[in-house]
């Protein structure tokens, strides 16, 4: 199959370019950086410019899209223009190419709205009351992708939940240099139960989805390990699996909570290349259970999680050993 | 204020109501024709293509409407389409109520006034509207189209007596919270005094959404649906029926509408078709002397009381379900039919003759107080009590005198044949001695622990309601201060203030002077004999029934089983079992213990009562003998050889670790040790001994082996899907085996049934395989392929994880064994089918400190639970502290851990309560 991926320069997207072409795919990646990805014609630019995206489809039956502004902060505008309309962008490329299967990739912060998720299955996206910029824009990005599903468009969402593993420098790199310096806090009693996702998994998780998706579209499936942990006991593992030592600042959630609001606001006025340390949304995030109900997404994907969470902290321990 | 004339309206849109059932229907009342509206589910059938086979006739109180009815409308539709039989509803909304008629009324209602709708004329107004709609559907009128009434409040005693004056067309009728009948001698209850109070009438009931309000929150009704019951009564204008139903009350002879119900009451009497009553115990105004009167009028009536419900118990609770089972219990479905008349055939015919269930070459059990009478005139030993100071011995001949005039004296003071007796007295001779009296004159002995405390031996005694209480002091202070019904009866006699004090009219010694009567009558094998409370650790405590056929089987069990004879000596430590002696003819010594508090027998005392009765065998609970093995060194020379000559020790209540045994044989060196495991409702099950528990410890399967069936007992397994349902089908030998489910057994000795609980009874006993009698348990487990029973909890403590149901007490005792670990909990967090498996700690006994598990014993619990069972153990938490039932202190109360550990793991606080 020819398939294009987009956000290829980023370690999920990359790696899923990696495992198509080793699947025997042909594929083309679409970024603003080479994809590093062997065997791929790489297509450099924007997802916002039309002709680029265009380009990047020319005979493709399916597009993996990836391509997002991910980050805690910043201008809302480049979030809107990235997450929406390079969306809306994306998915008019393709439907005018005749692209028939669209596997758009999404986040559960789409549908959180800082309560505890307990065992629930993927919740409508609601941009009206996600959190943050990212979740708010990745909401309408993927309500524009579900909304064109059709027979002959073939649209699957997936919710990706907290990935981590060799390479990620999102949540794994950050955990382990926070804890490397002392600086990795505990919220709480930091057993708020939370899913996360292996990467091996969720890039399967993705090349299961272009099987399923002729099957089963039109929804919207969160994709986790299925094998929820208490949050403070997770980030000690990956801190521990880095070299790094077991994390001892312990914060209580209401301070952190405020914390986090005065630190945004703080951070808005200055200029800072990097992530605030803390935010609402991200105490938010640390102090309260989100995990999810898998039934439906393994019944869709047909896959199952091949890494397990403890199978997963030994190949980090041995990347980072290495 | 003029209240201005409305015809009938329908509802608006209304959470869980269904518009199609929504009709307005004009019909003749003998003042004129109104118009009703009506909940009918005629059209919904017919739009799905079914005709109707039965209806029910429902009929709603004050203040309610036929919202009230919306529940059984949907089931029965449900059930319906499911293919169950066809029942129409037809549920009107009476005149001045819900959204019928609005008469035209000049002045505000009071009792006398002729502005007020009286029972007579809601009566009528019922039959005017049903016998319309009745006419609509053409089978209405057939022998098999069955007629079922039901009401609620005053709609109960309104729907009542429209069907004890329709009985050619009635075939059953049913009644939620009702009264029907006023005692002369009790003053109405006191919220309604209030209401009713003059000039407040007006004021609570129709000037004011008062009286509206409060009958509301007699349920735990949510904002909308409170809305919905309100939507009908929006003005002061819409509210005279209110104040009309409350006026109508008959408070009084001088009431109009006093003689009314006066005929109602003998009529219901006369209502020879099924009843079922379903009662809220909680309601403030329709209390539980109306319940009592309502069964006197209706003896054959079947019982469900909700005991946590109040008046409106409908929302609260499954009345819809309960109703449809038990209609279908009456009225079998077509389809149904043949498979009930294949049951009956092969049906055990009563409890009167249960060999159906026990060994075919067992002889018939003899009548429980058949042995008793046979030793009139012996002159042995029959009972040696310890509990009295000195020790008291009875021989067989003082005990059949003594039972026999107890008896005697008993007929004289009233006490009928299935009378209640409420026996407040602890193990020991008065026990035995007011326990066979009972039993011969067939009078039913009701028990309840009282580690079930104040609160909970009020709630069992008053859903037993006794006729008669036999008490010490402090069980009569108890039922005076908790005012539980009965007429008293002390055990030894009282001065004149106590007795007055304790309202007690005579006393045990004094009856057991009574003259023997000539005759005494002779209780049939298939009446009540004892109704027995379980411990209530799951809910409130249920009665359960055991008949005089029930207690002979199990005292042949005992026989048959653990070769307890007539003649042999037995130390009678664990209360169901010292009851027993008696009716086997073997002596029995009650140990000088408190029966509550088991940890108080000493291994001295057991000592001292096994020389006393000659005894071979010995009764006692885990922590009786955990006591005795811990104080066996105050042994002397004589009481050590007692205990050396022990052939049989049996330890029930809870399962017996290998440790343990080791202790227990430590003192009773040439005894055989059993442990059986059983309930209330099934007291003897199965069996293990010191070997068994030795060599299932080998097998390395998980759980708490009791052992196997014993003779006489039949168990089979209801395998458990991935909801932590079990299945409807039964399977029994090799299929049974290796999987989890619940335990369903049967046997001659299990219970008849839970005491006015009749759908409880009927979903525990649904089972028909082979043509038995079965109960199940709602103990999960496993059956492993030597036949052994493996427990591993209770039904409702089932994790239903993703990959499929897992019993909780197989990681737990895998958990149990890490060396960190004194004790654990494994429970489901988040939704039943994708549960997050948790293990929790008992922080007490070890050095872990509550919240999150160090790493490393995570880590390690962790692996384990993957490596034996395949099962993701998501977090493991230690608990602050463990909280567990009170009658045994043994059983951890895992559903109290899973609140606390969800509301933990979703970031809640530690120290939270449990």
């Amino acid at each position: 199959m020819r398939i294009t991926v987009t956000g290829a320069s980023g370690l999920l997207g990359s790696s899923v370019a990696r495992a198509l072409i080793a699947a025997g795919h042909e594929v083309t990646t679409l970024q603003r950086r080479p994809s590093g990805a062997e065997g791929a014609r790489d297509v450099i630019g924007s997802v916002t410019d039309p002709s680029t995206v265009t380009e990047a489809l020319t005979g493709a039956e399916a597009v993996v899209h990836l391509a997002a502004k991910v980050s805690m902060m910043g201008d809302p505008k480049d979030f809107e223009a990235v997450n929406i309309g390079g969306t809306r962008t994306l998915v008019e490329a393709a439907q005018a190419a005749g692209v028939p299967r669209l596997i758009h990739i999404s986040s559960p912060s789409v549908a959180h709205t800082g309560e505890s998720i307990i065992g629930e299955g993927a919740g409508p996206a609601s941009p009206d009351h996600a959190r943050g910029e990212y979740a708010r824009t990745k909401a309408a990005g993927e309500f524009i992708a579900l909304a064109a599903d059709s027979a002959d468009f073939r649209v699957l969402v997936l919710r990706p939940h907290l990935m981590w593993g060799p390479g990620d420098a999102q949540l794994t790199e950050r955990v382990i240099d926070r804890a490397r310096s002392g600086r990795m806090p505990v919220l709480g009693s930091g057993a708020a139960l939370v899913d996360t996702l292996f990467v091996d998994n969720a890039v399967e998780a993705i090349v299961a989805a272009l099987d399923a998706v002729d099957a089963k579209h039109g929804e919207a499936l969160v994709v986790t390990n299925g094998q929820p942990r208490p949050i403070g006991e997770l980030m000690s593992r990956i801190a521990i699996a880095g070299g790094a030592s077991e994390p001892k600042l312990r914060i209580p959630v209401a301070p952190a909570l405020a914390a986090g609001s005065v630190v945004e606001k703080v951070w808005d006025l200055g200029e800072h290349d990097d992530e605030p340390p803390l935010t609402r949304f991200l105490a938010e995030q640390l102090s309260t259970a989100h995990w999810f109900d898998q039934r439906r997404t393994h019944e869709v994907l047909g896959w199952r999680p091949r890494v397990s969470v403890e199978e997963g902290l030994e190949i980090l321990a041995q990347h980072y050993s290495a | 204020m003029r209240y201005p004339a409305r015809p009938a309206t329908t509802p608006p849109q209304l959470p869980e109501w269904d518009p199609a059932w929504s009709r307005i229907v004009e019909a003749e009342t003998p003042d004129g024709r109104h118009s009703f509206h009506v909940l009918d589910t005629l059209a919904v059938l017919r739009e799905a293509g079914l005709e109707p086979e039965g209806t029910i006739l429902a009929l709603h109180g004050n203040p309610t409407w036929s919202y009230l009815w919306r529940r059984l409308a949907q089931a029965t539709v449900e059930t319906a389409s499911s293919g169950g039989r066809v029942w129409r509803l037809i549920a009107p909304d009476q005149l001045d109520m819900g959204f019928s008629e609005r008469l035209p009324h000049d002045s505000a209602p009071t009792p006398q006034s002729g502005e007020v709708r009286r029972i007579a004329d809601r009566i009528d107004d019922f039959d005017a509207v049903v016998t319309t709609l009745l006419a609509e559907a053409a089978g209405s009128a057939d022998a098999d189209h069955p007629i079922v009434t039901i009401g609620h409040d005053w709609g109960g005693v309104l729907s009542l007596g429209w069907a004890v004056r329709n009985t050619d067309v009635v075939s059953a009728a049913i009644s939620l919270n009702t009264a029907v009948h006023q005692p002369e001698d009790a003053p109405i209850p006191a919220p309604l005094r209030a209401t009713l109070a003059g000039p407040m009438l007006p004021t609570a009931t129709v000037l004011t959404d008062g009286f509206l309000g409060v009958t509301l929150r007699l349920g735990d009704l949510s904002p909308e649906t409170k809305d919905a019951f309100r939507a009908p009564y929006r003005s002061a204008a819409l509210r005279h029926g209110i104040g009309g139903f409350v006026a109508d009350i008959p408070v009084d002879e001088a009431h109009p509408s006093h003689p009314e119900l006066q005929r109602i009451g003998t009529d219901i009497a006369a209502f020879e078709h099924p009843a079922l009553l379903v009662w809220g115990p909680k309601d403030p105004v329709f209390l539980e002397r109306y319940l009592r009167d309502l069964r006197q009028r209706l003896p054959q009536a079947d019982v469900h009381r909700f005991e946590t419900a109040s008046h409106l118990l409908s929302e609260d609770h499954d009345v819809a379900g309960l109703v449809l089972d038990w209609l279908s219990s009456q009225f079998p479905a077509a389809s149904d039919r043949t498979a009930d008349a294949r049951r009956s055939a092969t049906e055990r015919p009563s409890a009167a003759e249960p060999t159906t269930a026990s060994a075919p070459d067992s002889p018939a059990p003899r009548a429980v107080t058949a042995i008793l009478d046979a030793r009139r005139d012996d002159e042995s030993v029959a009972s040696v009590d310890f509990a009295q100071n000195p020790a008291q011995q009875i021989t067989w001949r003082h005990l059949w005198h003594v039972t026999t005039s107890i008896a005697s004296g008993l007929l004289e003071l009233g006490v009928r044949p299935g009378d209640r007796v409420s026996m407040l007295v602890p193990p020991g001779n008065n026990l035995t001695a007011a326990l066979y009296a009972c039993l011969k004159i067939g009078a039913v002995a009701v028990v309840a622990d009282a580690g079930l405390g104040p609160r909970g031996m009020t709630r069992a005694t008053t859903s037993a309601d006794p006729q008669w209480i036999i008490g010490e002091l402090p069980g009569l202070s108890l039922a005076r201060a908790f005012d539980w019904p009965g007429r008293r009866i002390s055990v030894k006699p009282l001065n004149r203030v106590q007795s007055a004090l304790l309202t007690v009219e005579t006393s045990l010694t004094a009856l057991s002077r009574t003259p023997h009567r000539a005759e005494l009558p002779t209780p049939p094998a298939e009446a009540d004999a004892a109704i027995l409370f379980t411990s209530g650790s799951t809910g409130p405590a249920k009665g359960v029934r055991y008949t005089h056929a029930d207690i002979s089987a199990l005292a042949a069990v005992l026989t048959r089983v653990f070769d307890v004879r007539e003649g042999t000596g037995l130390v009678a430590g664990f209360p169901p079992f010292a009851l027993l002696g008696p009716a086997i003819g073997a002596t029995s010594v009650t140990p000088d213990m408190s029966v509550t508090k088991p940890k108080t027998l000493t291994a001295q005392a057991i000592a001292d009562a096994i020389i006393a009765g000659r005894s071979t065998m010995v009764f006692a609970s885990p922590a009786a003998y955990r006591n005795v093995a811990a104080t066996a060194a105050d042994l002397d020379e004589d009481q050590r050889a007692a205990c050396a000559r022990i052939e049989l020790v049996l330890s029930a209540g809870a399962p017996v670790p290998g440790e343990l045994m080791d202790a227990i044989a430590e003192v009773f060196p040439n005894a055989s040790i059993h442990s059986p495991y059983g309930m209330t409702e099934g007291l003897l099950l199965t069996d293990i001994d010191r070997a068994g528990v030795a060599e299932a410890a080998e097998t390395g399967h998980l759980g708490v082996c009791v052992g196997r069936p014993i003779d006489g007992v039949e168990l089979a397994l209801a395998p458990i899907d991935e909801t932590g349902a079990s299945a409807d089908d039964l399977l029994v030998g090799a299929e049974a085996q290796d999987r989890l489910g619940e335990f369903v057994v049967s046997a001659a000795h299990i219970k008849s049934g839970y005491d006015n609980l009749w759908h409880t009874t009927a979903l525990s006993a649904r089972d028909d395989l082979d043509g038995r009698t079965w109960h199940r348990t709602n103990d999960i487990g496993r059956i492993d392929s030597a036949g052994r029973v493996w427990l591993e909890g209770r039904l409702q403590h089932v994790v239903t994880t993703p990959r499929g149901p897992v019993g909780p007490g197989g990681l737990e005792a895998l958990i149990d064994s890490d060396e960190a670990v004194s004790r654990s909990a494994v429970v489901g967090i988040g939704p039943a089918g994708t549960q997050a498996l948790v293990a929790v700690i008992d922080a007490e006994g070890t050095s872990l400190s509550p919240g999150l598990a160090p790493l490393d014993l995570a880590a390690r619990l962790r692996a384990r639970v993957a490596e034996v069972d395949g099962s993701d153990l998501s977090a493991v938490l230690v608990a602050p502290e463990f909280p567990t039932d009170i009658r045994h202190n043994s059983k951890i109360d895992r559903s109290r851990l899973a609140a606390w550990a969800e509301s933990v793991l979703a970031g809640g606080p530690v120290r939270g309560r449990i």
